[in-house]
């Protein structure tokens, strides 16, 4: 009889883990319609589509977001150099310190972010680096690396190595192979690497606060508005920022639908 | 013959350098102020204190203890909760599948700390879920959910769900059907294919998931300060009132090299098991 | 020949005559940039603190310059947008105001390095309660102000002329003023709350919370306990701690707040809560049931103070700005916004004229009576706090 129930029961858990996952991101979203009297954002006292029409009233908020942006930018581009490059080493080659690298590689995943942001300010301080806008994007670019390597390592493992050395018999030399071969091949894991990033930079709070100096970005504006309110805004700006992930992952898929078709 | 055999290190260079210079060698420094003593009035200075490292493990060790339970049980519950869904979305989606992982990221892509704060309207002493649970008799009377360690870990479960998932999918996706159902021919039912064939199989991802899980958990700090209270603080939190607030830089160091050392040595020893090569193709979507 | 007075040679810099500026630098060199070399020769030494303060050249002239871009750091919803607007119009300025102030030792934590190896802050103004104002002036961490530029500090109320930690005011003027007391949810707790010793009371029990900020928290306690928080000792001061600590091990405190009691206040998640002066119309607005009161024992009074840390890029720029709110009408207008104790003196005259209702307001403008009932922090000297604040991070469980 368990057997019978296991289909139907197995749908019924993963609809009800999915409801669990989706109900804050709802709650989010819900609020950013509330008609709030005070400071306040926590109870629902109307429907309103005033804050949607000014978003960035509040001030402070769209500056952090600006700055957020340009830091995730850059540490998008600096994470998929350096990790790619970082992936198609351990990948492809058979190396001294191989397994020490892959350890080292995924050491940053294993620090508490309190850690790694706590000593990078010691070395900025050490070093006398005043801290703004360039410590941040460093610390960013740290530690999305790690990401990158895991995610564009996956996807390299997943192609057949013969295709490049199919290359190289062909007459194409490494930089060649690898830009028409190799890369147009891990391009769906670039983009995702590039996602993840551009998600988990966005999104930092620990490290980022830890060595932002004057500078303001989207998290630490709302950890400070935690204390006094956060305004109705905060949650247009982070529906924004969900939807344009959404685009992007849909273009991502359907990109990807394609040229799957394609290459049958 | 001899340039070829360079290739792998000078395609490592820049990256490793960075994380040479960004990652390794501030822990470093932090060691080197864990051993100092001084206050920030008088300066700091090195001198081989020691005592920092005591005081780390003694006067905190329920700080400590409190994290690595609360994340242990974070894990565990994250993968009670993700595994059916994950094995649901691996074997039975079909054409539905990349919508249920989107479904399943899209936590990810809103604000980890807009999530927590949500957490906090939803589980609000007169809300629809202390009600329920009250109604229930699961609650009593006077119970809350908000401030308490039970609120805590749910946040951690909630905010690392996806991290767990996610992998676990990964590694039952690339399950050979056909070494399932040779397995069913084999032993006596499902269940048991599943103990021996599929369970085994996912281990990688098992792993992955568990790692991804519990690493950031064990240090966080925000879902203890926001929804938790004086009973609930973890390792985190202290590190950081130490080296924000207090400014008690050496005991701070100390305190996160110890931290460090102990999430490391649980790392490697999984890694260790399972084998490096396994993370990398768990991780493969 | 008397020497020229610099605003003079500036002046005449400024038209373009060229042979002036040996004379200013001569000036400028035997003034004040002596005094903070030493500062920097002594701090490279050792990174230790303090230069000698008694003997600190306090009498320092910040030339007039045009107020271009400058940077004013302070807390959260503490002034009118609009006065920052008025300021950037009259004067042709472009104000960076930064609200990241959020906790006193947090902000020291952030800047503390920089102070210590004399490095600029990359703020001009910042503003900061009472305690860090006085460490940062013991620490030499800021810049003397050029009464010059601020007229306007007549107007400064007398009982905040001469604190202890800068008798003469040369380092610091006050910003605004609050009051710690207790807020409660009247319908919640069934009665009027009067005492400290209420937030104690068992009826309540997981219901209260109290600031971690152990000057505010003990503060209030020993008040209950007899104590008059500015003149208690450090060991009265553990006492107080140890009451706390004991009522939060019984369960009677949900939890320890930053400024974020309000949220549990307004969402009906506590009772009871020691709260500041200026939050409370906020929170009537979302709470109409919400009360405040002063303790019948005593409540405490704090003062956040605006100072220019050293090493200041437009130290003119920032003390323009504080000549600027201490215009009563620039005053009034912000103690309408912020709803906190303002310290100047003619605002609630000002304010009459437009809103004679808030002009009435005690939380705004106390009387003598409620003033008498309020006591500054506990005075303790660096080594003292210290383990205040250590004693009371253990209670909080950090």
């Amino acid at each position: 009889m368990i057997e019978r129930l296991r289909g139907p029961l197995l749908a019924l858990w993963s609809a009800a883990v999915l409801a669990y996952l989706f109900v804050p991101v709802a709650i989010v979203v819900l609020f950013s319609f509330n008609d709030n009297r005070g400071r306040f954002n926590f109870v629902w006292q109307g429907f309103t589509l005033e804050h949607w029409r000014h978003p960035f009233d509040v001030p402070d908020l769209g500056p952090s977001l600006v700055t957020s942006l340009e830091v995730a930018a850059v540490a998008v581009a600096g994470s998929l150099v350096l990790g790619t490059l970082i992936a198609l080493a351990l990948v492809r080659h058979r190396f001294v310190g191989r397994t020490a690298t892959n350890v080292f590689v995924f050491m940053p995943l294993a620090t508490p972010e309190v850690v790694l942001g706590a000593s990078l300010l010691g070395l900025f301080i050490t070093m006398g680096v005043t801290t703004g806008l360039a410590t941040i994007a460093i610390a960013h670019v740290m530690f999305c690396i790690s990401f990158v390597v895991v995610t564009v390592a996956a996807r390299l493992e997943g192609m057949d190595p013969h295709l490049e050395e199919a290359a190289a018999d062909l007459g194409a030399d490494g930089p060649t192979a690898f830009r028409k071969v190799t890369l147009p091949l891990i391009a769906p894991g670039l983009a995702a690497a590039g996602l993840l990033s551009f998600v988990i930079s966005i999104d930092d709070f620990v490290i980022t606060q830890f060595n932002a100096g004057q500078e303001l970005t989207f998290p630490l504006f709302i950890f400070g508005a935690t204390r006094q309110g956060v305004p109705p805004q905060v949650n247009v700006l982070v529906t924004m920022l969900l939807l344009g992930a959404l685009v992007a992952m849909f273009a991502n898929l359907a990109v990807q639908r394609r040229r799957s078709v394609a290459d049958r | 013959m001899a340039r070829r055999r360079l290739v792998p290190y000078a395609l490592l260079a820049p990256g490793l350098a960075w994380l040479l210079l960004f990652f390794a060698v501030p822990l470093a420094t932090q060691v080197y102020v864990s051993l100092q003593t001084g206050s920030i009035e008088e300066g700091y200075e090195f001198a081989w204190n020691w005592s920092t490292y005591e005081t780390a493990v003694t006067e905190y060790r329920e700080q400590f203890l409190r994290s690595l339970g609360y994340a242990g049980t974070a894990t565990v519950l994250a993968l009670v909760i993700a595994f059916p869904l994950a094995y649901f979305v691996a074997f039975r989606a079909g054409r539905w599948r990349n919508l249920l992982l989107l479904l399943i990221a899209l936590p990810l892509f809103t604000n980890f700390l807009m999530r927590t704060v949500a957490w906090q309207t939803i589980l609000t002493d007169d809300g629809f879920v202390v009600d329920t649970l009250r109604a229930l008799g699961l609650l009593g009377d006077d119970g809350r959910l908000l401030a308490t360690r039970t609120a805590v870990v749910a946040g951690l479960t909630y905010n690392f769900l996806p991290f767990m998932a996610l992998p676990l999918y990964a590694s039952l996706e690339r399950i050979d059907r056909g070494l399932i159902e040779a397995a069913t021919d084999l032993y006596a039912g499902r269940v048991a294919a599943f103990r021996r064939v599929t369970l085994p199989l996912a281990m990688p991802g098992i792993l992955a998931g568990c790692l991804l899980t519990f690493i950031p958990a064990a240090g966080d700090y925000v879902n203890a300060t926001l929804l938790g209270s004086s009973r609930t603080v973890m390792v985190g939190n202290v590190i950081q009132s130490k080296f924000l607030d207090i400014t008690d830089y050496p005991v701070a160091a100390a305190l996160s090299f110890v931290l460090t050392l102990g999430v490391l040595a649980i790392v490697i020893a999984a890694l260790r098991a399972v084998g490096t090569r396994s993370l990398s193709e768990a991780a493969a979507r | 020949m008397p020497e020229e007075p610099i605003d003079r040679i500036v002046e005449r810099m400024l038209e373009g005559d060229d042979l002036s500026r040996r004379t200013f630098l001569r000036r400028l060199g035997t003034a004040g940039f002596a005094v903070s070399g030493a500062a920097t020769l002594l701090a490279a030494c050792g990174g230790a603190e303090g230069g000698g303060d008694e003997d600190r050249d306090v009498d320092v002239t910040h030339p007039k310059v045009p107020i271009r871009n400058w940077t004013f750091s302070n807390w959260p919803l503490y002034i009118d947008p609009a006065v920052i607007k008025d300021f950037d119009r009259r004067f042709g300025a472009r104000t960076k105001y930064i609200q990241d102030i959020n906790d006193n030792q947090e902000f020291f934590g952030k800047v503390r390095q920089q102070l210590q190896r004399n490095q600029p802050i990359g703020r001009d103004l910042v503003v900061l309660t009472d305690y860090m104002a006085a460490r940062w002036v013991r620490g030499d961490y800021v810049e003397p102000i050029d009464k010059r530029n601020v007229p306007n500090v007549r107007n400064l109320q007398d009982n905040l002329r001469s604190p202890k930690f800068d008798p003469e005011r040369n380092f610091t003027l006050p910003w605004q003023s609050g009051m710690t007391g207790i807020g409660y949810n009247r319908k919640r707790t069934g009665r009027e709350i009067r005492s400290v010793d209420d937030l104690f009371d068992p009826r309540f029990k997981g219901r209260v919370t109290m600031l971690e900020d152990p000057h505010d928290s003990a503060g209030l306690v020993l008040w209950s306990q007899g104590v008059r928080p500015e003149e208690a000792s450090i060991d009265q001061v553990l006492a107080a701690i140890d009451k706390i600590d004991e009522e939060n091990r019984k369960g009677q405190i949900r939890r320890f707040t930053g400024n974020d009691y309000t949220q549990d206040l307004t969402q009906g998640n506590s009772w009871i809560a020691t709260v500041y002066s200026g939050d409370v119309f906020q929170l009537r607005e979302d709470n109409p049931d919400i009360e405040f009161v002063i303790p019948e024992e005593g409540g405490v009074i704090w003062t956040d103070n605006m100072m220019i840390p050293e090493r200041a890029a437009h130290p003119y720029a920032a003390e323009t700005m504080m000549n600027y709110v201490y215009d009563p009408k620039v005053a009034a207008k912000i103690a309408a916004y912020v709803n906190y104790v303002t310290p100047v003196k003619g605002v609630q005259e000002e304010l009459a004229k437009s809103d004679p209702e808030l002009a009435r307001e005690t939380l705004i403008f106390p009387d003598a009576a409620t003033r008498r009932k309020l006591s500054p922090y506990p005075d303790l000297d660096a080594e003292d706090e210290r383990r205040m604040i250590e004693a009371m991070a253990r209670v909080t469980g950090a």
